[in-house]
């Protein structure tokens, strides 16, 4: 045993002096294990169009990324995007047997739902603008680093961060070790202000609706979130058409994390009468962590399989599972590429779909009725059309549908149906192009 | 150079005068190569090189690249590979005959030969990796055979140029340069058909020729065919060695390397003919798809 | 808890150093379909969407941030 290691490794050794010699003899060619040589700039460009059923979110989002290519391992990329939001948004209300009717976030207004229907909110409407830049490079022959800057900016909320990474290579590269970090700093200025949470959402028909409202704001119009990412990944090649990724991920966010604009029902009882509204509030840390693993492999007639997990826990009490399986169909210039993805959520602590007057007299810490920090399942299934031209232009489209299964909460105090919990329906519509 | 060169692409039929241009560049760039480092003119480097004995010459970029990868061979071999050895054909003429060289002949020929005893220094490797030149000295007496690598690096410099030259909606075509048997290609015929390379076993009982795929990168081939003599019964392989001035003992009939370039299968192919009985167990150990016909 | 993630990372590495590729045979893994984002915008459009809509974010790259969405 000891002597076929022995053996392998010099082998490994003398197939790299090797490699070295015969690279170093043909300077200045193209490698001809390269298909083609590098282009200077490669620019990626998309536009999606995501559509919920029943008049609810729209939105239009715009990618435009850039990338020079300095030589095969150093690079500068430049992304800007632009997203449009419009349509209606569950606001964590319960529906109720009869019409209901609710303040606008911004004091200004109010909307009527009607009985039985999920109560949406049809204030959100907002263009987001989004750039980023980031640069990569190789450090020596078994080093790479990254690093980055990005700045986003809608009518009620901004982010800056920062990122970087370093990564060493093992093996002849084949195994490489991954340490990356970003950081932001974002802050909330919404509509209306700051809300106090879990305080009483003023009556609009009230006559003493405008100091009520101000009851309800905090101090200050802004409230600040600062995150920190690290993710450690090992990627490993398999063989020669086996490629994986380990990753451990730790985020950290501290800051004001509630969603301002959304409230949750009271109850006197479950299945009782609707006493009246509360605005929601989330803790003001959250550390989740997460296992990742993705495997790539490249089957005998060129078709690509692409199957990732992903394992998140949190410190809110909230676990999920993410499966996503791709499966690339090569055929000659284009592609066919079925995409389908589960995930499984299940709700954070604070989570509960309603609220008894007898446990808000409890004072909860934290409380919110936003579907999506719930119980459900959620299914994608997409189909994915590449035409290329050449090796370096390429245009695709993309067509997935996106639905989300709330499950029933089961609780002693507040259990709900799944019947009465928003799910969602989405339809998503990409198409690209790469030059 | 003798044997018959080829060069094959993978173009549309309507893309002939592209082909003609890629060949036209290909034969070029291997005739400069072939004609720049015969030793048979009078009016090449080849010639200037050898002209000044015992005197510090000053070398250009691509010659200081064959003194590096010939001095790294020689290393790579345990002096075996050796640049210097071509002085040995003086002595021998492998005919098929059984005429053997007198010792003393042989060995009058060895202090003329042994890359040890030439002074070659190489410039320092800049920041981009490349050498620019170097200073040699070729003792009186002695000289350098470039026709142990000529062939393939010339194989893989055509299928570069082709490379560069090549427009760039083209570019992933298949191009294969084949240079009497020294191959170098960039990649398959199409999405999935790797080209069909024969390669002709050395006459003897074996009737069947050996085909091969070839996907990407190089294919080299080191026997001795026609090239040997036959006394007693005993099979003397051209292969020398140039530390004994004798031919390798029981060296393989021949042996087939593709690695990913032409010249590198061709170091490899020749380093597995040197070391005679354990050809194979080198050529395992290299990890590179090798086939070795025995004697 | 440190120590256990450097004995588990020294395990794998160590594990790790026999399984692999030599360099000639990094063709197939060179191209940008093999590479394990092989689309970068894609993987943002559906990362937004999902941080957007769910409550986990991240784990290949990097976590949520970015926008007032969850």
């Amino acid at each position: 045993m000891t002597q076929d290691k022995s053996n392998w490794q010099q082998g490994a050794a003398l197939g790299s002096t090797l490699a070295a010699i015969g690279f170093s003899v043909l300077q200045g060619l193209p490698n001809q294990a390269m298909a083609g040589e590098l282009e200077k700039w490669d620019v990626d460009a998309a536009v999606l169009q995501y559509v919920e059923s029943d008049s609810r979110v729209q939105a239009t989002e715009a990618v435009l990324g850039a990338t020079r290519n300095f030589n095969s391992e150093t690079q500068l990329n430049f992304k800007l995007t632009v997203d449009t939001l419009t349509g209606a948004s569950p606001n964590g209300a319960m529906p109720d047997d009869q019409p209901q009717t609710f303040t606008r976030p911004s004091g200004n207004g109010r909307y009527t739902v009607d009985a039985n229907a999920l109560p949406l909110d049809d204030t959100f409407r907002d263009t987001r603008t989004t750039v980023a830049v980031q640069w990569s490079a190789p450090l020596g022959r078994d080093w790479t680093y990254s690093g980055g800057l990005g700045y986003s900016a809608e009518h009620d909320y901004e982010s800056s961060s920062l990122n970087a990474s370093l990564s060493r290579f093992f093996n002849q590269k084949n195994t490489t070790l991954t340490l990356a970090s970003s950081m932001s700093l974002d802050t909330i200025s919404p509509e209306g202000g700051l809300p106090i949470g879990l305080s009483a959402v003023p009556e609009w028909s009230s006559t003493s609706f405008d100091a009520d409202f101000d009851a309800s704001r905090q101090e200050g119009s802004y409230a600040d979130k600062q995150v920190i990412d690290v993710v450690l990944g090992l990627t490993q090649v398999i063989d020669r058409r086996t490629l994986m990724q380990f990753n451990y991920s730790l985020s950290f966010s501290a800051g004001y994390m509630t969603d301002p604009y959304k409230l949750v029902s009271v109850f006197d009882q479950p299945g009782g009468i609707v006493q009246g509204y509360r605005y929601e509030e989330r803790p003001d840390s959250r550390l989740k962590q997460a296992l990742f693993w993705q495997t790539k492999h490249q089957l005998q007639g060129g078709d690509i399989i692409d199957g990732s997990y992903r394992y998140l826990f949190d410190d809110w009490g909230m676990t999920s599972h993410t499966l996503d399986l791709k499966y690339r169909w090569g055929l000659g210039n284009q592609y066919l590429e079925p995409q389908i993805r589960w995930y499984r959520q299940s709700a954070i602590d604070a989570y509960q779909p309603y609220i008894t007057s007898a446990q808000l007299a409890e004072n909860p810490e934290a409380l919110t009725a936003d579907y999506r920090l719930g119980d459900f399942d959620a299914w994608t299934v997409g189909l994915r059309y590449g035409y290329r031209f050449n090796a370096d232009t390429e245009v695709y489209t993309r067509i997935a549908a996106y639905q989300q299964l709330p499950r029933d909460f089961a609780s002693d105090t507040t259990p709900a149906n799944s019947g009465d919990l928003p799910g969602m329906t989405a339809l998503m519509l990409t198409l690209g192009v790469k030059f | 150079m003798a044997s018959p060169c080829e060069v094959l692409l993978a173009l549309p039929a309507e893309q002939a005068e592209l082909a003609r241009r890629m060949v036209r560049l290909a034969a070029d760039e291997v005739w400069r190569i072939e004609k720049r480092y015969s030793r048979y003119r009078q009016d090449n480097l080849y010639a200037a090189m050898h002209a000044l004995p015992d005197q510090s010459q000053s070398m250009d970029a691509e010659t200081a690249r064959l003194l590096n990868f010939a001095d790294q061979a020689w290393h790579l071999s345990g002096g075996q590979f050796d640049l210097t050895s071509g002085l040995l054909r003086r002595a021998w003429t492998f005919d098929g005959s059984d005429r053997l060289p007198q010792p003393e002949r042989v060995a009058a020929l060895l202090p003329l030969i042994g890359w040890q005893k030439i002074d070659w220094v190489s410039d320092p490797v800049n920041p981009a990796g490349e050498v620019g030149g170097g200073w040699l000295t070729l003792p009186a007496g002695m000289e350098l055979d470039f026709g142990g690598i000529g062939k393939e690096y010339a194989a893989d410099r055509a299928l570069g140029i082709c490379l560069k030259a090549i427009p760039a909606r083209w570019r992933n075509t298949g191009i294969l340069i084949n240079l009497g048997g020294d191959l170098a290609c960039n990649g398959p015929r199409s999405n999935s058909e790797p080209w069909r390379v024969g390669v002709e076993p050395p006459q003897s009982e074996q009737t069947a020729t050996l085909t091969l795929q070839l996907s990407r990168g190089g294919l080299a081939t080191s026997g001795d065919s026609s090239r040997y003599l036959m006394r007693d019964g005993k099979r003397y392989s051209h292969l020398l060695n140039p530390l004994t001035g004798w031919p390798v003992e029981n060296a393989p009939r021949s042996v087939t390397v593709a690695g990913p370039s032409c010249i590198q299968s061709g170091l490899v192919a020749s380093l597995a003919m040197l070391k005679g009985q354990s050809a194979r167990d080198f050529l395992v150990e290299t990890g590179l798809p090798h086939w070795v016909v025995d004697v | 808890m440190k120590i256990w993630i450097s004995l588990t990372l020294v395990a794998l590495l160590s594990g790790c150093s026999g399984i692999g590729v030599k360099p000639w045979e990094r063709d197939l893994l060179a191209q940008q379909d093999m590479q394990l984002i092989s689309d970068p915008i894609e993987a943002s459009l559906d990362d937004h969407v999902y941080f957007s809509k769910e409550g986990s974010s991240g784990g290949r790259g990097f976590g949520g941030g970015g926008c007032g969405c969850n």
